[in-house]
Formats: structure tokens, C-alpha cells, sequence
């Protein structure tokens, strides 16, 4: 088989980079193990959200700007002020088509509630978890249920609105939580005591179920405007739900992130697929790269482990195998690698400077910024120190950038996987 | 300022000290038991959980051999729900000393512990894992012990039968009128004062008993010593596997619920360090290296944390060093010895003879006190071990909860599953998913077992001690101490970030393979998906605003 792109990874990264490629034309193939990061991130994408101070930034591509011209290692400076702009604006219009609207408010950061009741600084919102309506009946003051569904066991309401109280921002608004019984919905004899997000998110997509389940929230919810859930509805048709559910409660609901599986990521996930897989990209899931052929710089071929024989080739590779947690990077007593090419990545050698002290460290760990180098090109080197020019790393195996203490982990993905994606158009445009 | 009268105040919460607690109550007499933080927090818990046989001590240590194998003996009887009874085995290498083997065969015959040599063919099929170019094997009678239920039963025991136990409570003063003692003025967790009179303090406190004794100015120095252990995802033997040759570092793996223990070194520390131990990534090198030559390829397997502890050894008449320090049990009547009257220092010892040490203990306490009655703890088996359960009939008796729940709960309780385990759905389903914990056992642990924070729930009923070291039930277990306890939300927050912070100490020093992917995966969640590191700033800033 023979394509124009073959991409390692089926996260964020991967998905974007998939999508720039086989909208413009490309014979673009995905390989994946099927799950991602995205199954447990909050579904929210950040773009820069934390300056080096930990103190919030409102205008995220004003501080990009100015941080690249000083932070040359970090992936946004490799990718550049304009084409970071271009890839958020081409990864929500992406998914606009595949009615997941994303809800960002002139370019500017705004947050949304955790599980814990902290606030987290993002970019890009599902319009679920942030949207006008709810900013305005927010400024107003209006009062907030926190609801759960009785016998969950992955949110504590009380949690959450125990430290919504100790925020500023919370200061004479009225929170309470409330249990809903879904126990009439459930059809199966396993523990509804045990259910997981999916479990419930299920009797969500179950259309007649909404009424009753309207009903329940109206009734939980009392004389309070606004209702948060745990992020529950549907991962398949969450647009429809979600306004249906708004209609006939005559309420603002809005939901929070929960422990992983989330219904966020996932319902991402499947959106991004989806409009892959309409753009004619070819997804194969289940299944692990294990090695590939590196020859005078160039990769050849790359082999699966279920498929060890079959080469799968193509003009262009590209790496979003993601970083330890994904596999894309792997660490063992004394050393860190990249498992696939034994790409040269930077990190400290001695073992005990992987970490920080504590594991709350405002700093964060070192751990979470190494990954593989590249150029400005996104090429990698090889062990060698060869770069390898027909392949390109993205997303959360690069170096030099911590997604999470920056708040920064979505845009790298999406900015880097557009950024390879223009680079393998590019490529194939001059081959022919 | 609250006062509290009692007989006899017991200092320490460790095995010795519950133990101690307990052999008083048994004895009619009433007693008061203060712990610094949680029970077995201390000494009893970081161990391997080793049931000694006596054969590891039978060729230099005659006396603690036969100390150990009769105690061994008694535990079997008196807490068998806390032990395992998994056999011993002493292998050995083709470069160690092959005359070491008789020596332990020699020994324990003089100390009266069952060994037996086995051909090396017998001790592969004993323990498959084993090294196959063992040159001999011996059959002990080691087993393990887990020092958390052990000193969690004593506790239990004494409470249901009168006594009072007060965890997270320090010592702040002891009270003293001339020369006798009259009690002591204590500091409890929500910084609360009281005072405890007694005219009877037994300080159990190990090798935090120096700077106890200090504040009445006595003078009882201690030679702290730290021993790391490091722990290892899967159970990769049954048998406790020991190295046959003159004790030194690496040379013992234990197995124990569900991961195998790799033992352990030996360092001397300075006295002014015992609250800030840490392992060091040297010890990891040995306690791999070592260990891999018992079990090949163990230092492959998922390491899952390291953790060390403090052996004290006690100088008696204040030498500093040599030959009085003494390495077994230590009692002291300091009326004897400093002219301080009501006043007794039970130290040193093993986890082993925490049994013995309270009976010897508490025979000087009643001859002190004029108390005529004989110790029973070696014959009263201890709640959990008061039945011998049946796996199959207490499944039967659970019809609706999942085996592998109701044998775990069996497993860490004994027949107190009865107490435990309820049919109602809420109440049996499952928190912790690696371990097996109901909400029930939680319940339980929280309401009945002196458990104050999510740490001292793990010491309790195993909750985050497997592979994903509380990826999920850490938040849950977070909601029901508010559900539960008397805990506020906001304080069952700080619990939670408490608890990830102090598996995090285990975890960093072996932080590599899985054990770095899982740990990238508990910070995505908790720092990237609910923000838990923010939380004092967003208090702060709260407070800031306040003002």
C-alpha cells in the first residue's frame, strides 16, 4: 500500500494533521491503538492559559507572540504566530461540519469548572461547558444547581461546590447540589452503583428516556437558573441532547469534566474521526507500529505488530504516538526512548532528575517536557543525529513544552499537527 | 481544658504499643493509647512483613531465634487472619559461602525451628520463579504478617473491650509532680489541649522515645538505623524467598497480598534525620541487583514504590556506641534507673515480639501497680482470627456480591466480614478496583478502625496499594470521608491532595516504565483535568480577598 501521509497516532494530533491532509486531497492513513488522551482530557482545548508566574493569560496570542521570540525550542516557535491562528481556526470549523461547535469568544482565554470546584483557563469550549448564555446568567448572579446522579461514584458535588464558594468570582451567588434517580431508566442488572460516565451517557442518547430525565432535572434543580451535570450527554448526537434537554427543562445546563472515560474527550474523539473518515482518510484502529526502515535519512517503511510482514509505505510519515502515558515515549531503569525509530529526544540522564519533589510542584516535573527534538520543520533527529526528513513528530512527544502547567497541551496538537500537514502538501505538491 | 483520668497511659501506636494497650485491657486494667499519627504509621509498617521462622537470626542470634519461632507459633494461632502461612525458603548462591548452610541448619535445630533441607528440584517446584542454579535449599517456617491488621486488631480489641485510643495526638508535655509521674498534656489534630492523668505512662513510642524522655530530662539514647524496601507490582512468589548467608543488604523477597517485597538494606542515620528519611537511588541499584539474583528477571517486572523505615537499637546506660547497645528487647523501669517513678520504656525488639514485649511490659506495669493477673494474649485470638472462615460458606452467604469481594474482605477482616459487608448496592460496591474495597469496608474502616485521613484508610484496608496507586478511588474515597467522617468538603479536598502527595514519595524513587506512565497519568488528572495543586492558591486568594 502506498500513500501520500501515514500517520502514528490517532489523538489530537494525529486526528488534525489527518484531517488538513485528506481535505486537501491527500491519500492519508491513520494507524492507531484506538484510544487517546482525549478519553481522559477535559474536551476543552487550551491554548496558552498560564504565564511562567502561574498568573492567567486573557490574551493568549499576544503572549505567544512575544514568548517565541525568546522560548525557540518550544513547538509554537517552530510553527509561528500565523499558522497557529490559521490551525484554531481550521480545527473549529472542522468540527463546526460535524456539529460539534466550539465556543471561544474573540480570541481571548475563558475558564471552566473542574471537577474540584478550580477553575482551568482554556481556549475552545464545548458550548455545553461554556457559551454566552451561561456567562451572562453567571454575571447575573443567578443561582447554581450542582447535580449528580445518585450512586455515581466518579463526582462529589459537595466537593465541587465547596471550593466554587472559596472562589472570588462565586461571592453571592447561591450553589447547592442535588441527586437525581436514574434507577427507572437502567435495564441491566449490573450495580447502577458502579456505573460508569458511558453507562450513563447511554441512557442520555436514549431518546425517549428525555423527557423523564427533563422532568427529574426540573425537579432537582428548584428555583435555580443554571444546572450543571457531570459531562454525561451522549457522545454520539450531544448537539440535539443537549438542546432538547435546555428546551424542555427551561434551564441553562451546562456540564463538568468527570473522571476518565470522559464523555467530552470521547465525544471529540468520535467528531474528529467522523469528519476524517468523510474526507476519505483511512483509519485503522487496534493495531501498534512497532518498527519502521530507516534508510540515508529516509524512512521506508513502517510494520505493525499484527501485520508484521505487510510494509506499509508512504511519501510522507508522520509521529503523534503521543508521550510515556500513550507510549509514544517509554522510559525504563536508566533511560528514555522513542520506541519506534530511536529518535534522539532530549531528557536528563541521570533518573533522579526526572521528577520534582513534590507532586503538586508549582513548577511541575521535568518529565513532562521531554520528548523527541526536531527542527524548525518539525523533522526529528535519528539516533545519529540525522534528521529524517521524510517524517515529522507532533503533539505531546515533542520537548520543550509542559502542556500542563503552560495549559497548552491542545494547542501544540492541533498547531504542530496542521503545521506537518502543510509541510507533507507542500511536499507532495512538488513531487508532482 | 479537658482532662481525662485513666490506670495507665500508653505512648506509641505502633504494634508494641496497641499490643501493650491490649494485654492491659485484658488484664481488667483501664488504659489510654496516644499515637502521633496513625496506628503502625511508624516502625510496625515499614518492614517486609516478614513471619519470622527465628532461622534468619539461628546462627549468630540464638535468643531471638527462639523468640521468634515461639512467637510465631502463638501468632499463628492468635492472628492468623493477618498472616499468610506461606513457608520459608533459605537458597543458596553459587558465590556465596556453601558452610553457611549447615551453620542454619545447625542453629536452628539448637533453637527448636523446624528446618529442612530440600533438593534443589523441590525448591523449584516450592517456587518456580526461583533461580534455577541454586546450589542448596532449606524448608523453614517463615510465613508473612501484615503489620497494619495486626496493629489495627490489638487496637480493635482493647476499644471494644474499654480502652481509649487517640491517633494524630502528640504528647506535648509529660506531667510530673517531684518525681512522680502524673501524666501528660496533649495536642490532638485540630490543635485541641488536654491533659490525661495516670500515675503509670508505658512509653511504646520506639525510637521517637528519646526525644520524648528528653523533655524530663531523661537521657535514653537511640541508634537509628534505616532499612529501604522496595515493592513490585506482581506477586511473583508464594514462598518467602531468603539468601543463605550472614544477613546483609538484598537478600530477602517477601510475597504479601497482591505484590512481592524486595528486602532490604541497612544504614546508619543520624537521630536529627528519623523525620525525613528518604530513599536513596543507590539502595534501589542493590535491592534490584540482589534481588535478581534470586528471582531472575524480577528487575524487570513493574516496581511500584520504595519506601524505608527506622530500626531503633537502644544504648542503655547512655553509651554512645559498642557494646551496650543491645539489639533485643529493651525494657526499662526508669524508677530504677533515673529515680522517675511511673515510668516504664519498652523498646527495641522486632515486630516479631511485639506480643512478648507487651507481656513483659504489662507484667511490670501490674507488679507496679499491684495487679495480680496473668497475661491472656497468647491465648485470646484477636478480632478477625476469632473464627476460622470458610472461603466457600461465606461466599454462599453474600449471594449477590462478587466472590473476589467478599474472599478480599474475608481476607483483610476475618470473620468481622459479617460486620463489613452488606447486600445493599451502594454499600458493596467496589471503590478501590485494584484492591477489592467496598464502600462498606470504608464505612467500616472510618467509623470503627481510628481512621483520620486517606492515608490511614490505606493502612486499613488497602485502598491505593495496587498498581494504579489510587488513580481513581483517591477522589472517591475523598467523597465518602465527607460522606462518612466528620470531615467538611474543603477538608476532605486537602485529604485528597494529602494522600496523592504521600504516594508520590514511594512512587518518585522508582519512577520509570509503567510506574512513569501511570504517574503522567495521575497528573493529568488531578493537575490537568481537576486542577487539585491550584487549590491552596485559590484559598489564599479567597482570604486575601477577605481581608
Amino acid at each position: 500500500m502506498n500513500y501520500d501521509c501515514l500517520i502514528v497516532g490517532g489523538g489530537l494530533a494525529g486526528l488534525t494533521c489527518g484531517i488538513k491532509c485528506a481535505s486537501e486531497g491527500l491519500r492519508t492513513a491513520i494507524l492507531t491503538g484506538g484510544m487517546s488522551s482525549l478519553h481522559y482530557s477535559s474536551g476543552s482545548i487550551d491554548l496558552f492559559g498560564f504565564d511562567t508566574n502561574k498568573s492567567i493569560i486573557d490574551k493568549p496570542y499576544d503572549y505567544i507572540k512575544e514568548y517565541i521570540k525568546t522560548n525557540k525550542e518550544h513547538p509554537y516557535a517552530k510553527v509561528g504566530l500565523k499558522t497557529i491562528k490559521e490551525a484554531m481556526i481550521f480545527f473549529q470549523s472542522e468540527l463546526e461540519k460535524v456539529n460539534l461547535p466550539l465556543y471561544n469568544i474573540k480570541d481571548t482565554n475563558h475558564y471552566h469548572f473542574t471537577g474540584l470546584g478550580t477553575t482551568k483557563t482554556t481556549y475552545f469550549s464545548q458550548e455545553s461547558v461554556f457559551n454566552d448564555n451561561f456567562k451572562k446568567a453567571f454575571l447575573e448572579k443567578r443561582k447554581i444547581a450542582v447535580l449528580n446522579f445518585e450512586g455515581y461514584r466518579d463526582f462529589h458535588p459537595e466537593l465541587t461546590v465547596s471550593q466554587l464558594k472559596n472562589n472570588p468570582e462565586f461571592q453571592g451567588i447561591e450553589v447547592f447540589t442535588e441527586d437525581i434517580d436514574l434507577s427507572k431508566f437502567i435495564k441491566t442488572p449490573k450495580n447502577l452503583h458502579e456505573f460508569r460516565s458511558i453507562d450513563i451517557a447511554r441512557i442520555f442518547e436514549t431518546e425517549k428516556y428525555l423527557p423523564g430525565i427533563a422532568e427529574l432535572i426540573k425537579k432537582a434543580a428548584g428555583d435555580a437558573k443554571i444546572v450543571s451535570l457531570p459531562a454525561f450527554i451522549s457522545i454520539n448526537n450531544y448537539k440535539e441532547i443537549h438542546q432538547k434537554l435546555e428546551k424542555m427543562t427551561g434551564l441553562l445546563i451546562y456540564e463538568i469534566p468527570t473522571l476518565p472515560p470522559s464523555i467530552l474527550g470521547l465525544r471529540m474523539d468520535k467528531a474528529l474521526k467522523t469528519r476524517f473518515a468523510a474526507l476519505g482518510g483511512e483509519l485503522s484502529l487496534g493495531d501498534k507500529v512497532d518498527n519502521g526502515e530507516i534508510e540515508n535519512n529516509q524512512i521506508n517503511y513502517i510494520n505493525t505488530l499484527n501485520n508484521g510482514d505487510t510494509k506499509h509505505k508512504a511519501n510522507f510519515y508522520v509521529l503523534a504516538s503521543g508521550s510515556f502515558f500513550s507510549g509514544g515515549l517509554t522510559s525504563s531503569y536508566n533511560c528514555m526512548k522513542e520506541p519506534i525509530f530511536d529518535l534522539k529526544i532530549k531528557n536528563d540522564s541521570n533518573r533522579n532528575k526526572w521528577f520534582s519533589k513534590k507532586f503538586f510542584e508549582k513548577k511541575g516535573h521535568p518529565f513532562m517536557k521531554y520528548g523527541v527534538e526536531t527542527n524548525k520543520k518539525l523533522n526529528p533527529n535519528n539516533i545519529n543525529n540525522k534528521s529524517v526528513k521524510n517524517l515529522f513528530c507532533v503533539g505531546s512527544i515533542l520537548s520543550d513544552y509542559d502542556p500542563i502547567i503552560e495549559g497548552s497541551g491542545g494547542g501544540v496538537a492541533i498547531a504542530t499537527g496542521y503545521q506537518a500537514a502543510l509541510n507533507i502538501i507542500k511536499g507532495i505538491k512538488n513531487k508532482k | 481544658m479537658k482532662k481525662l483520668k485513666t490506670e495507665v497511659i500508653v505512648i506509641g501506636g505502633g504494634a508494641t504499643g496497641t499490643g501493650t494497650l491490649r494485654d492491659l485491657t485484658l488484664r481488667g486494667i483501664k488504659a489510654v493509647l496516644i499515637e502521633k499519627d496513625d496506628l503502625a504509621s511508624g516502625t510496625t509498617g515499614r518492614n517486609h512483613g516478614l513471619l519470622h521462622s527465628g532461622a534468619r537470626y539461628a546462627v549468630k542470634d540464638l535468643e531471638s531465634a527462639r523468640e521468634c519461632i515461639s512467637e510465631n507459633k502463638i501468632l499463628k494461632k492468635i492472628a492468623h487472619h493477618t498472616i499468610e502461612d506461606t513457608g520459608g525458603l533459605f537458597v543458596t548462591l553459587p558465590e556465596d559461602d556453601p558452610t553457611y548452610h549447615n551453620q542454619l541448619l545447625e542453629g536452628c535445630r539448637f533453637a527448636g525451628i523446624k528446618a529442612k533441607e530440600i533438593s534443589i528440584k523441590e525448591a523449584l517446584k516450592l517456587e518456580p520463579n526461583l533461580n534455577s542454579n541454586i546450589l542448596s535449599a532449606i524448608k523453614v517456617p517463615d510465613g508473612t504478617i501484615d503489620p497494619f491488621r495486626l496493629s489495627s486488631a490489638n487496637a480493635l480489641d482493647a476499644k471494644e473491650k474499654g480502652a481509649k485510643i487517640f491517633t494524630h495526638t502528640k504528647v506535648v508535655k509529660i506531667l510530673k509532680e517531684n518525681s512522680q509521674i502524673t501524666g501528660v498534656q496533649c495536642k490532638n489534630c485540630n490543635n485541641e489541649i488536654f491533659e490525661i492523668h495516670s500515675k503509670l505512662i508505658i512509653n511504646a513510642s520506639g525510637v521517637w522515645g528519646q526525644e520524648l524522655l528528653k523533655t524530663i530530662d531523661v537521657d535514653l539514647k537511640m541508634f537509628p538505623s534505616k532499612g529501604s524496601m522496595l515493592i513490585i507490582d506482581y506477586r511473583v512468589n508464594n514462598v518467602v524467598v531468603n539468601r543463605c548467608r550472614v544477613p546483609s543488604d538484598g537478600d530477602i523477597i517477601v510475597p504479601g497480598d497482591t505484590v512481592s517485597l524486595l528486602g532490604t538494606t541497612s544504614r546508619k542515620i543520624d537521630y536529627k534525620d528519623i523525620e525525613k528519611l528518604e530513599v536513596d537511588p543507590d539502595e534501589i541499584d542493590v535491592l534490584l541487583a540482589d534481588s535478581e539474583k534470586l528471582i531472575p528477571n524480577v528487575s524487570k517486572t513493574r516496581s511500584l514504590r520504595a519506601y524505608c523505615g527506622v530500626r531503633p537499637l537502644v544504648a542503655i546506660s547512655g553509651e554512645t556506641a559498642g557494646r551496650d547497645i543491645s539489639r533485643g528487647i529493651v525494657l526499662v523501669d526508669h524508677e530504677e534507673r533515673d529515680e522517675v517513678k511511673g515510668l516504664i520504656t519498652i523498646a527495641g525488639g522486632k515486630l516479631m515480639t511485639f506480643r512478648l514485649m507487651a507481656e513483659m511490659t504489662t507484667d511490670l506495669a501490674c507488679k507496679k501497680l499491684n495487679i495480680k493477673k496473668k497475661c491472656k494474649t497468647h491465648k485470646i485470638p484477636l478480632p478477625g482470627s476469632q473464627k476460622k472462615q470458610k472461603i466457600r460458606q461465606t461466599i454462599k452467604s453474600f449471594i449477590g456480591i462478587s466472590s473476589s469481594v467478599v474472599t478480599s474482605t474475608m481476607h483483610r477482616h476475618g470473620e468481622r466480614v459479617y460486620n463489613i459487608l452488606k447486600k445493599d448496592k451502594k454499600n458493596s460496591r467496589i471503590i478501590c478496583e485494584c484492591e477489592m474495597v467496598t464502600e462498606g469496608e470504608i464505612e467500616y474502616a472510618i467509623k470503627k478502625l481510628d481512621v483520620k485521613n486517606i492515608v490511614d484508610l490505606r493502612r486499613r484496608t488497602r485502598i491505593g496499594m495496587g498498581p494504579c496507586q489510587g488513580e481513581l478511588c483517591a477522589y472517591r474515597s475523598a467523597g465518602l470521608f465527607r460522606e462518612y467522617s466528620k470531615k467538611t468538603s474543603e477538608e476532605s479536598i486537602i485529604l485528597l491532595e494529602n494522600f496523592l502527595e504521600e504516594r508520590w514519595k514511594g512512587i518518585k524513587p522508582v519512577l520509570w516504565g509503567d510506574g512513569l506512565r501511570e504517574s503522567e497519568f495521575t497528573y493529568w488528572i488531578y493537575q490537568g483535568l481537576f486542577g487539585l495543586g491550584d487549590i491552596n492558591q485559590n484559598n489564599k486568594k479567597t482570604k486575601g480577598g477577605k481581608k
